[in-house]
């Protein structure tokens, strides 16, 4: 059984490496390396099905211990156009070139601050633009991991305003 | 007794409409005192009356009940789509919190939230808005248009434009709007127009216009503090001004702008917009929350976007702040 950091040096050396790609495989366990790819590492235990775990694998169990980089990147397809860089991050964009506010007025709490749980429909943020209001909702549920932009700041099109770790 | 003295009243006024009849003139004809009398005009003031009284030239009836009941709102409206339903409120807390609810629920396009008396406005930034019962037009108005997301702050713009076009209607003065939507009578604010959306993702849900405009409080309505920078469609005019009528305009200036809006696009509203506008040309501020832009007032991009020209020559685009002029 490797452990997290047997794993870690391995992806260390295969990155320094000129190899494209590496496949370890000993009992029920299987590691698979690929470069110049997106899913960079992937580990699976035989009896799970598709999730990828990168974590020591736990071959008896498909249920994650839960450590800090657990994936649950299940294949669904509405996933696939949103802009994920994390594959378990879910960013909030920005739907206009506006005002970002966290709070409702500058006397009031922010909204979300890091850490808070939110859900489809709280709302995490207003955008303002020539006196129209955008209430912006999370529309993931998850937790507030970054936010990425400050109070009062210009926003464009499009541009990242949370990190949220998907549930 | 009483209903002697109140019709001896009445008939005064009608006698002499549109005169102002002092206090003394009033108790010597009805054979009373002048508390009496002051008595009787505040028993109107109850019932509906709008009456004026001006210091050293006395009391005016400019109006038996006016209201903005749904019925008023509808009698004589020729629109088709904005104000085919109207919800009123006698008393609400923020038209805009009842249309938003209504927003969700689906309700036809052109709907509308009206109240006599709005005990929870708020502009920008959650400020509050003073909103007197029977004095002034506070409503929200649910639009759904079919235009990609960014745009809709335009609407803001637009709705600018049709509320001076119908104060000019009804009362032939001649408001200017500062950037974005305030509307102005010789530098005092008349106009608040805020505005929200409803959307998920890029979609818009709804497009919800929240409009307060005075029109009729006196000067001695407003709180000292205010009396520098807010006025009434009643103070400039000099004359009192039907908001039913004021309404019914408001919703066919909007409806007829909203179409041309969505068949040719923003352009048309923008000259509009711009021959209306005070602050083009002139040295403004802009106070944003981070930090305060001097500069000239160049004008709006094609998205409605302000163009502040610094002292260095760089131009800024400004999507939201207050602005000052001069």
């Amino acid at each position: 059984m490797l452990k997290v950091q047997e794993i870690r040096e391995l992806i260390k050396l295969v990155d320094q490496s000129n190899l494209d790609e590496f496949v370890y495989e000993v009992d029920d366990c299987k590691i698979k390396m690929k470069k110049n790819q997106a899913g960079v590492v992937t580990v699976s235990s035989q009896p799970a099905v598709a999730p990828v775990v990168v974590e020591a694998p736990k071959p008896q169990a498909g249920a994650p211990a839960a450590p800090a980089a657990v994936q649950q990147d299940a294949p669904k397809e509405e996933a696939a156009p949103e802009p994920i860089v994390n594959e378990n991050l879910h960013q909030v964009t920005s739907p206009m070139v506006g005002t970002f506010y966290a709070s409702p007025s500058p006397d009031q709490d922010a909204y979300v601050k890091v850490g808070d749980k939110v859900s489809n429909d709280s709302i995490v943020c207003i955008v303002e633009a020539m006196k129209l209001f955008n209430e912006i909702e999370a529309e993931v549920s998850g937790e507030i991991v970054e936010i990425l932009v400050k109070d009062g700041q210009l926003v464009e099109y499009g541009q990242p305003l949370f990190l949220v770790k998907l549930q | 007794m009483q209903s002697t003295l109140r019709k001896k009243l009445l008939d005064a006024f009608t006698e002499h409409e549109g005169e102002y009849l002092s206090g003394q003139y009033l108790a010597d004809l009805i054979g009373c005192s002048r508390t009496a009398v002051w008595k009787h005009i505040e028993d109107l003031r109850h019932e509906g009356f709008e009456l004026e009284a001006i210091r050293r030239k006395g009391y005016r009836i400019v109006k038996a009940p006016d209201l903005v009941t749904a019925n008023e709102i509808r009698l004589g409206l020729k629109t088709s789509i904005i104000g085919q339903e109207i919800h009123y409120h006698e008393t609400v807390d923020s038209t805009q919190k009842i249309a938003h609810r209504l927003g969700f629920e689906n309700v036809p396009e052109g709907t509308v939230v009206v109240a006599d008396e709005q005990v929870g406005g708020r502009g920008r930034m959650n400020r509050p808005w003073h909103s007197a019962k029977g004095t002034g037009v506070w409503m929200s108005i649910i639009l759904r248009p079919s235009i990609p997301l960014p745009k809709a702050p335009q609407l803001t713009l637009l709705t600018a434009v049709a509320v001076v076009q119908a104060i000019g209607d009804c009362t032939e003065l001649e408001p200017h709007i500062k950037w974005p939507n305030d509307i102005l009578i010789n530098g005092k604010k008349v106009t608040g127009i805020l505005t929200e959306l409803q959307a998920e993702a890029d979609q818009i849900h709804s497009v919800i216009i929240g409009i307060g405009i005075n029109v009729n409080q006196q000067k001695s309505d407003y709180p000292p503090e205010l009396q520098s920078i807010a006025t009434s469609l009643a103070i400039e005019k000099g004359e009192f001004v039907n908001r039913a009528e004021l309404i019914q305009a408001v919703f066919t200036r909007l409806e007829k702008l909203y179409a041309l809006y969505l068949e040719k696009g923003f352009l048309p509203i923008k000259l509009l917009w711009e021959s209306y506008a005070i602050s083009i040309g002139k040295k403004i501020t802009a106070r944003t929350l981070s930090g305060n832009l001097t500069g000239k007032a160049l004008g709006i991009t094609d998205d409605g976007v302000l163009m502040l020209e610094d002292d260095q020559g760089t131009i800024h685009q400004i999507y939201s702040a207050d602005i000052e002029i001069g």
